[in-house]
């Protein structure tokens, strides 16, 4: 079965949340909606977080939903694992080329059995685990990937054929090709999310070389329900870590790595976890390493001040550096500010790097679209006033695309660029339509 | 009680002692990460971060009462990983200027420092007049052999020596005793007995001799060349200071004489050390050379200079070449005094007392603290 061309209103490239929310939003008033994600599954990162501060909501309980009414939508067309080539104008409206990667799997036919899965004898570190539990060659991305359709990664596959053997309904099609087909679409909202500032970016903090320092999206893992282990352990021996350090800004508001902003997320994120792995391990001493703690948003500082009356250790200073003893602790070094300036180096059992959000994705190239030269995220003229508007007529942006931002907030940017899209495409069934833009950025699109 | 009296100009004052752009101290939100890679950070002392915050304040009283920016030897591994580019380190390089200024009652360092028209304009003075000196004053010029006593007779050199130093000294010592205030009378409420001074003094010369703080930063071959810079000076001031008429000959000596090594080995090793500070500097690639002040290139200029000049004089003399030997060692003189008058009490070199001072006042004050908990602590237990 070969992918045909589509005709939709609008494309939204990324089905994280933000892409999510305005695909839903826009489908739900009636538009065309095509979604294209370059992974095997839907869900974004969020599908991978073990719960949202500061309800401490469970995450999969809200993603999911979402996910499902994505794929079920009858006015949303779900395209994963493709890739956007290039995107043409046509007209007043847009022409997208689109490569379907092979899964090595017929989509239509496979239910989602996992029969090829148990049969394929190649252990591969999971990926959707931050590489800590083990994934087949062959598999379903994660229990809840949506759609629920095998990909094969035929990299590591030695094409020994027992998946071939094992599938009730001969789907698996090793000949597959990769697929060229085209999206047109009078408007684009790019939801392209975001990337981890690397752990091994910073030689202070061992270069990424210290097994028992770990990004937060990795306890993430280790603190979902359906993670690799179902405890949280420490990844040199498997020990139940009794003393955990996190260092905040450990990838944001640092000119060495060309990050000077902040990421808005971690301070929270850390508490968060904090307070989760309180509860995984009761009696572990945990410790938080700032230079300022940002809790901004509603309820936040309250949910602060709750992990401090919890008895999480708060710490003013920056780690300067991070070693390790002969058992494999993690040791930091930092000035005790709010004591007396001392210099002090204590050894945990397991650190936490409060690494920041970086562009995911350069869509210049493709789209047209100007980044922003201080921070790599999308530019986006006029901020206050019309914050998911870019430089390029019928282009939105919305989520982590723009600038780092929480759930809450990609959500709510997500509504608002939903919205702005669809005003956009009223216009040119002959509604006028004004850019939000104000000034010398003002100008006036109507098509009749 | 300390005052905590603000200057709101310190700031924009401080920035006149460092190259332009090099004091940044506005971008640093004092996380602390200076002060905890600091190799030479201790708990009496925590820097570099509690001088920048002092700054920031305008808590100009409390700056000059520490000591804390001399027991900084510029590795630059703050600068490196401050996650704000606010270069501490630099910022600890421009407290030492602005602090010998402040030290200096005269209000010269302060001239020389912030105006680079006095920095090279005194110099170029102090030189002329020597130069004009033994054009007016000099002896006899003998011409068909090298008579360098007759030129310029070693007894009248001697006393110029003498006076140079003593002019020299005064101002060191005038300098070293406003330090001694600021640190140990207004920085310290603890009562410091003589005793205190007196036991600890072996520490003054022992730093001078050997800077063994600064083999406690990484940068371990600059350390070595600076203290072979060092033995190189020292070792030709005693023997201008006090064995001038031995040193200053005319006789001719064959190479074991030690008049002859002593000279080519201070002459070695100063070249070599004033000539790596001038290619550092030139070539940027240490943390502690990026910025380079006025100050920062005159000295080693001047040091060099003076070394290639004085070697200059030896080889003209046993070459048997009157003039130029005359002339060169004129010049050496005119680089050699202002060098020594200006760079030694109001300028760069200064750092040869206040760096040893600096750590000497510190070890004081922990015996003087010591010396008091021993007397009110119970006779027995």
């Amino acid at each position: 079965m070969t992918q045909e061309n589509l005709h939709v209103d609008t494309l939204v490239v990324g089905g994280g949340i933000a892409g999510m929310q305005s695909a839903l939003d826009l489908a739900d008033q009636g538009f065309r909606v095509a979604l294209v994600e370059k992974e095997a599954s839907i869900g974004g990162k969020m599908i991978a977080l073990s719960k949202v501060f500061p309800t401490l909501d469970c995450c999969s309980c809200i993603t999911t939903p979402k996910m499902s009414a994505v794929a079920h939508h009858e006015n949303i067309d779900l395209l994963t694992y493709c890739e956007i080539g290039a995107i043409h104008e046509n007209g007043g409206g847009f022409v997208a080329d689109v490569t379907k990667k092979p899964r090595y799997v017929n989509e239509a036919d496979c239910t989602g059995c996992r029969q090829c899965e148990y049969a394929c004898p190649i252990d591969l570190p999971n990926a959707f685990d931050m590489d800590l539990g083990a994934m087949r060659a062959i598999r379903v991305p994660f229990s809840t990937a949506v759609p629920q359709k095998a990909v094969l990664d035929i990299e590591n596959c030695i094409l020994c054929g027992k998946c071939e053997q094992t599938c009730p309904v001969n789907c698996i099609d090793f000949t597959q090709q990769p697929e060229q087909f085209q999206i047109e679409a009078d408007a684009i909202v790019l939801a392209t999310g975001f990337g981890l500032t690397p752990t091994d970016a910073k030689k202070e903090y061992g270069a990424g070389q210290l097994l028992n320092v770990v990004d937060a999206l990795t306890v993430e893992r280790l603190l979902a329900p359906t993670g690799p282990y179902g405890h949280v352990l420490r990844p040199s021996d498997g020990k139940e870590p009794d003393s955990i350090a996190y260092v905040q800004c450990a990838g944001s508001r640092d000119t060495t790595l060309g990050v000077e902003y902040c990421s808005r997320v971690c301070c929270m994120y850390a508490i968060k976890q904090a307070m989760l792995l309180s509860g995984a391990l009761p009696l572990a001493d945990i410790t938080i390493y700032y230079m300022d703690i940002r809790t901004f948003g509603k309820g936040y500082e309250q949910f602060y001040q709750n992990a401090r009356a919890m008895g999480i250790e708060f710490v003013k200073g920056k780690v300067a550096r991070i070693t390790e003893d002969d058992d494999k602790n993690p040791v930091v070094r930092v000035e005790l500010i709010d004591e007396g300036s001392q210099i002090v180096e204590r050894a945990h059992d397991m650190i936490v790097l409060s690494v920041g959000m970086v562009p995911g994705y350069n869509p210049q190239a493709i789209y047209g679209v100007p980044i922003d030269a201080s921070d790599g995220f999308i530019e986006i003229p006029s901020p206050n006033i019309a914050p998911t508007v870019t430089n390029h007529e019928g282009i939105f942006a919305t989520g982590t695309a723009v600038s780092p931002m929480d759930i809450v907030d990609s959500i709510v940017m997500a509504g608002a660029a939903a919205a702005e899209t669809a005003a956009y495409l009223q216009s040119r069934n002959g509604h006028s339509y004004k850019l939000p833009i104000s000034g010398s950025m003002e100008m006036e699109v109507a098509h009749v | 009680m300390m005052a905590n009296r603000m200057d709101p100009n310190l700031l924009i004052d401080l920035k006149r002692y460092g190259e332009k752009g090099a004091v940044n101290i506005e971008a640093c939100f004092n996380c602390g990460n200076c002060t905890a890679v600091c190799p030479l950070t201790s708990d009496d002392h925590p820097f570099p971060r509690n001088t920048i915050r002092l700054m920031q304040l305008g808590l100009k009283d409390q700056i000059l009462q520490s000591s804390d920016p001399w027991l900084c030897y510029y590795c630059g591994e703050c600068t490196e990983t401050c996650p704000r580019g606010a270069e501490p380190a630099e910022a600890q390089m421009a407290l030492r200027r602005w602090l010998t200024a402040q030290y200096d009652w005269t209000g010269l360092a302060r001239k020389f420092y912030t105006s680079e028209v006095w920095e090279i304009g005194s110099i170029i003075l102090v030189g002329v007049l020597i130069a004009l000196a033994f054009i007016f004053f000099h002896g006899p010029i003998v011409t068909d052999q090298v008579e360098l006593n007759t030129f310029a007779p070693v007894d009248v050199i001697h006393i110029g020596d003498w006076i140079m130093a003593l002019l020299l000294l005064f101002f060191l010592l005038t300098n070293a005793l406003r330090m001694h205030n600021f640190i140990m009378r207004r920085g310290t409420k603890t009562k410091i007995p003589l005793a205190a001074y007196a036991s600890e003094l072996w520490s003054l010369p022992y730093h001078f001799a050997t800077q063994k703080r600064w083999a406690t930063c990484e940068e371990r071959p600059s350390w070595i060349s600076h203290l072979l810079l060092v033995s190189g000076y020292v070792l030709m001031l005693v023997i201008i200071v006090f064995f001038l008429p031995w040193f200053q000959t005319d006789n001719v000596y064959p190479l074991y004489h030690p008049q002859r090594w002593l000279g080519y080995y201070a002459t070695i090793v100063l070249l070599y050390g004033a000539g790596r500070a001038i290619w550092g500097r030139l070539e940027k690639a240490r943390q502690m050379h990026r910025f380079s002040h006025a100050s920062d290139w005159m000295f080693p200029i001047l040091l060099f200079t003076v070394t290639l000049t004085g070697i200059l004089v030896h080889i003209f003399r046993y070459a048997g070449l009157p003039m130029a030997t005359y002339v060169t060692y004129v010049v050496h003189l005119a680089l050699l005094v202002p060098m020594l008058v200006l760079e030694v009490p109001f300028g760069k070199w200064s750092h040869l007392a206040y760096r040893p001072l600096a750590i000497y006042f510190e070890a004081v004050k922990v015996k003087a603290r010591e010396m008091e908990q021993a007397e009110l602590a119970p006779a027995t237990v």
